[in-house]
């Protein structure tokens, strides 16, 4: 009895410490999810039957999620039997990988993960690099059944086909050299291109770029950078990967855009096309002005993305700021700078915005100051608490024995070791700030009801409901998509940078 | 061997692009090439900035406008306000070029479309054009056959070739029942006229007694229960149904004595005497400790007298609404003689006005008196009221069936209003019709006197109450049926539907279009429309803008509107339009949208500048 129960645990401690086992099993059941969704959609009840063409999508689902389900058997099988998993396990990953053409990220992420035995930072944020890219493609390809396309449109495509190329070459590269203690020095090259085609807005091109310089230039005196601890600690958690990589698509299609995308067809109205349902041409629909609701989708992220974002940036700047000087220096500046904050800590956020708004007009910035105020006191009492621990640690003290100023030790002894919180609890609240900028938009109060907003669309949509639910179902699902990206990542960057857990 | 296998992929996909982009049309292929100007200058293609004003429960119809000025040249500020009044204070101070305004005719004739809107000094009116004002007094003498031709002289100034609005469309007035609850059929819908709840039936006649009506309005603020002293929204259809008038307006908008104050009516020759003969079965109405109680005194030509004259005096209470409606009336008098009624024959007739008066009545007219309590309808004993215009004008009685005309009670008034008007002081004197004294509360003091089939009880912010009058027609058909009605007070118009589809409120007056859908998919509830004579419209600033001074900048925006997208948008349940008086006058006119000429005009006003 006690024998089987010990081999129990340790069966369970053999699946737990594989990541492979976790992301497979989690990505089998998101799959299947999906599958059954796009299985209901194919069917109309008011016909009685099923649309060819979304069942075709339902179908394909079905088999990778079917093929995934038992890949995940297999390692399950491995992994008890083995104690690892087996290399013609590890094959099918190649044939998952398939599934990206479905546009099914979730078994292609673990695809990626899976092919892989040994694993790095380098391969991880080289294969979503790729993904990212690639479903950019994808998505900004859907415009070519468009009566027209935007006059960029081509050169767009193809920068993006040689930033996926680039990213394919890199993850190719990596994949063969990433384990070697000192990297070619052509890797150097490779690097560059990869910062290259960040500039796309696909942030995992920076990250491996610049974690490629790191590596050359360290030659193998140190341990490896802290960035790369961060993203093997981070692609852990399939979540969190997941959501930093919605982001980071959301980003890059924010700014290929610019190219690819007509802003034409989400602001101008055109009233042969009125509430169209979803098909080619209009991927998403037609809103009741007879707008693209896919191009409009689109173009709402940036602002959703910059309002969300700039609105989190400025308090933790500045609540940072007032917090780490109230922390430090104590006694009267400290009570002066929190007691002023507690005040404004105690007017309610989302009215101190609505009055805001109402006071000085709806406008993009407007938006912005009135979301960042009220969230400065909260970002401050952060600082402050990791400033008053931070300031007691040893190397503070040894820095202030050797006669550094108060400045010195502020921002370069004390700030940097106190951010991991504020990184974390940014990360956590930009969920919020993008609700708030919905909500503000739903209830009139954000920018110009014609312009592309995830709240505008939404409170369009919100009046079709009934006779033409997709106008605000998704809206919805990007906001809820985006919001539930940022909560996943934060999650995971508190796991990640939390020293207490190495 | 392996780079070159990558390069030669490389350049594979991209010739797979390239060549899948031939077969792509851009943007800039498919934007048509302007044709050339033929002897015009062209001058710069800069966007002219126009701020457009509105309020947000237009929305829609400002993102159409902003589209199609927008495509046609313009940069459109958008000044949205939240509710009438922030929009109303915007444009009284004059922040706009354009604003989005509404008019609807509710007394059914044109002159009203046009007098207080267009003509110099009139009460909405910011215009002061001479050659408007002289059209709209030359077409108000007419008759309809004469008028056609002068209101479509005012439509080409007003409209053509000044530019001074530009028409988007005329609406349906539409209206949701619960019809597992009301009598279908009891519930009317009338171009103009308000709805009469006396008619008002439920479905289960037994529940008269004990179920009130519920309906919903948006405004729990009421201007004034004192019929002269408003004219909108949110006591148009109240005041309709608390006070009497002498004439009223049947759906499609034709003078009628039915469920009116007068047994009948009559026009002299001449177009300038008007005689009502009044019934004898209207009490006033009061409510003592919240129930509505019969006054005992009748409702009389005296009352009649005092209504309409202090109706068209302009003095008669501080910040009268209404007194320009009335304007033409000269005189009202009580007619005791009956030989002067034999002695006029009506007009466009050889009958006398005694014929006239007393057809189809139970008993023939044997004497006239002054006095109200005399009156006997049984015994032929009648009270006969002549009204004398200013000038011959038929329009007079479609303002008789306004609202504004009701009938209160000269003795309840009089004792009220004590104050002196030049010197009123809104904190200390207490008007007749105060919404305060029917709010609950502690200026809670109901003094109102109702010669109407309702009286109100008492109201919050969230409902009003009103009871029968238990002495309005009584035994006749125009008896009110329900005892109790209660308005719901709702801002929000999708609140209001899910509240009717809830069974929460039993009607919904003044759904959206976009909502018909809706109330056709569901089984209970039922939709009643009719053309009605709402038109929306754009108003040009008239002062220290450049809209005000250009002309061309004024019909650029003009032919810049597409009524079709109006049309097309909100599924054909809108009209065109040309002007406020379109849903009255057919002047055969239409607003074409026409891109050269705004290109034109713009150009006409940039080489002005």
């Amino acid at each position: 009895m006690t024998n089987t129960t010990i081999t129990k645990q340790e069966i369970r401690f053999k699946l737990k410490s594989s990541s492979e086992y976790g992301q497979a099993s989690f990505a089998s059941i998101v799959s299947l999810l999906l599958a059954v969704v796009f299985l209901l959609n194919s069917y109309s009840p008011a016909e009685g039957s099923f649309k060819p063409a979304v069942l075709a999508v339902s179908i394909v689902y079905f088999f990778f999620t079917l093929l995934q389900f038992a890949t995940w058997y297999l390692i399950r099988k491995n992994l008890v039997e083995g104690g690892e998993i087996k290399r013609s396990t590890r094959a099918i990953g190649y044939v998952l990988m398939l599934s990206l053409l479905s546009a099914n990220v979730f078994v292609a992420a673990t695809a990626f993960q899976l092919v892989k035995r040994k694993k790095n930072a380098f391969y991880t944020l080289a294969a979503y690099a790729f993904i990212t890219t690639l479903l950019v493609f994808a998505v900004s390809a859907l415009n070519v059944f468009k009566p027209y396309v935007a006059d960029n449109f081509i050169i767009g495509m193809l920068l993006l086909i040689a930033a996926a190329v680039i990213q394919l070459a890199s993850l190719l590269l990596v994949a063969k050299y990433g384990d070697r203690d000192v990297l070619p020095r052509w890797m150097g090259i490779i690097a560059l291109l990869l910062i290259l085609t960040a500039v796309s807005g696909n942030l995992f091109a920076l990250g491996l770029g610049l974690l490629l310089f790191s590596k050359l230039r360290d030659k193998d005196y140190t341990s490896g950078s802290k960035l790369g601890e961060v993203v093997e600690k981070l692609s852990r958690s399939s979540t969190s990967m997941l959501g930093l990589m919605f982001i980071l698509f959301l980003l890059t299609i924010s700014i290929t855009s610019y190219l690819t995308f007509d802003y034409g067809l989400a602001i101008e109205n055109n009233y042969s096309s009125i509430l169209q349902p979803p098909s080619l041409v209009q991927p998403l629909g037609t809103d009741n002005f007879g707008r693209d609701l896919f191009s409009r989708i689109v173009f709402g992220a940036r602002i959703s993305l910059i309002v969300g974002l700039l609105s989190t940036l400025i308090p933790v700047v500045i609540g940072g700021a007032l917090g780490a000087i109230s922390g430090y220096y104590g006694r009267q500046t400290d009570n002066i700078i929190m007691r002023a904050l507690d005040i404004l800590y105690a007017i309610p956020g989302f009215l101190l915005a609505i009055a805001i708004i109402a006071a000085f007009g709806a406008s993009t910035v407007n938006l912005i100051i009135a979301l960042s105020v009220g969230a400065i006191p909260t970002y401050a009492r952060t600082m402050r608490a990791n400033v008053l621990l931070v300031s007691t640690l040893e190397y503070v003290q040894a820095a202030r024995a050797f006669g550094s100023s108060d400045r010195t030790i502020l921002f370069k002894h004390i700030v940097p070791n106190s951010l991991a919180p504020m990184i974390v609890k940014s990360t956590l609240t930009i969920g919020t700030a993008v609700i708030s900028t919905s909500s503000l938009s739903y209830l009139g109060l954000g920018v110009e009801p014609h312009i592309p907003e995830w709240g505008n669309i939404l409170k369009l949509g919100s009046a079709y409901l009934e006779t033409h639910a997709f106008t605000a179902i998704y809206p919805g699902l990007a906001i809820i998509a985006l919001v539930l990206s940022f909560n996943f990542l934060g999650d995971g960057l508190r796991d990640a940078l939390d020293p207490k857990l190495d | 061997m392996k780079k070159n296998g990558k390069l030669a992929l490389l350049l594979l996909l991209s010739l797979m692009i390239v060549l899948s982009g031939c077969t792509l049309s851009t943007k800039n292929d498919v934007k048509e090439t302007p044709a050339p100007t033929d002897g015009e200058p062209v001058v710069d293609g800069t966007p002219v900035t126009i701020e457009l004003l509105g309020m947000s429960s237009n929305e829609a119809d400002l993102n159409i406008v902003r589209d199609q000025l927008t495509k046609n040249g313009f940069n459109v500020k958008l000044n949205m306000q939240a509710d009438y009044g922030s929009f109303k204070a915007q444009q009284d101070a004059g922040n706009y070029d354009i604003a989005l305004s509404g008019w609807t005719t509710v007394t059914g004739n044109p002159d009203y479309a046009v007098r207080s809107l267009f003509k110099t000094g009139g009460d909405y009116s910011i215009l002061a054009d001479s050659e408007i004002d002289a059209l709209i007094e030359k077409a108000s003498t007419q008759t309809p056959e004469e008028f056609q031709a002068t209101y479509k002289d005012f439509d080409q100034k007003l409209v053509f070739d000044n530019a001074y609005i530009a028409p988007l469309y005329s609406s349906l007035k539409a209206q949701a029942l619960n019809q597992d609850v009301l009598n279908l059929d009891s519930v009317r819908i009338s171009k103009s006229r308000s709805l009469p709840w006396e008619e008002v039936d439920f479905k289960d006649t037994s529940k008269r007694a004990t179920d009130p009506l519920i309906l919903q309005s948006t405004m729990p603020t009421l201007t004034s229960l004192d019929p002269i002293k408003g004219n909108d929204g949110s006591i148009n259809i109240i005041n309709t149904n608390m006070y009497v008038r002498l004439v009223n307006l049947t759906d499609d908008d034709k003078v009628t004595s039915v469920g009116s104050l007068s047994y009948n009516h009559a026009i002299a020759d001449g177009n300038s005497d008007y005689y009502f003969i009044l019934r004898d079965d209207i009490n006033f109405a009061q409510i003592k400790d919240k129930k509505a109680v019969d006054t005992g005194e009748r409702v009389g030509a005296d009352d009649v007298i005092f209504a309409l004259n202090r109706a068209k005096d302009k003095n008669s209470v501080p910040d009268h609404r209404t007194y320009t409606l009335h304007e033409h009336i000269k005189n009202v008098e009580v007619v005791t003689d009956l030989a002067a009624l034999e002695g006029v024959n009506v007009s466009g007739g050889s009958d006398s006005v005694k014929a006239a008066l007393e057809k189809d009545l139970p008993t023939k007219i044997s004497g006239l008196v002054a006095d109200k309590n005399q009156a006997s309808t049984k015994d032929g004993k009648y009270q006969v009221v002549k009204l004398t215009t200013t000038v011959p004008f038929p329009q007079v009685l479609n303002y008789l069936a306004h609202q504004s005309a009701g009938i209160v009670s000269k003795k309840q008034v009089e004792s009220i209003n004590t104050y002196d008007v030049e010197k009123f002081d809104v904190n200390k004197d207490i008007p007749y019709g105060d919404q305060n004294t029917v709010t609950e509360g502690s200026q809670y003091n109901n003094t109102l006197y109702t010669s109407g089939p309702y009286i109100l009880s008492y109201k919050n912010d969230y409902e009003a109450i009103f009871l029968k009058n238990p002495a309005y027609m009584t035994g006749t058909d125009h008896a009110p049926r329900i005892d109790n009605i209660k308005i719901r007070f709702i801002k929000d118009a999708d609140s209001s539907l899910a509240a009717l589809r809830s069974g929460e409120i039993h009607l919904f007056y003044g759904i959206s279009e976009t909502k018909f859908d809706v109330v056709k998919g569901d089984s209970k509830l039922a939709l009643q429309t009719l053309p009605s004579n709402a038109v929306s419209y754009l108003l040009f600033n008239t002062k220290n803008r450049p809209v005000a001074e250009s002309a061309d900048l004024r019909k650029a925006v003009l032919y810049s509107i597409n009524q079709d997208e109006f049309l097309a948008y909100y599924g054909g349940n809108k009209f065109k339009a040309v002007s406020t008086l379109s849903p009255l006058v057919n002047t055969g006119l239409e607003l074409k949208a026409d891109a050269a000429k705004v290109k034109e005009h713009l150009n006409a006003y940039k080489a002005s500048k």
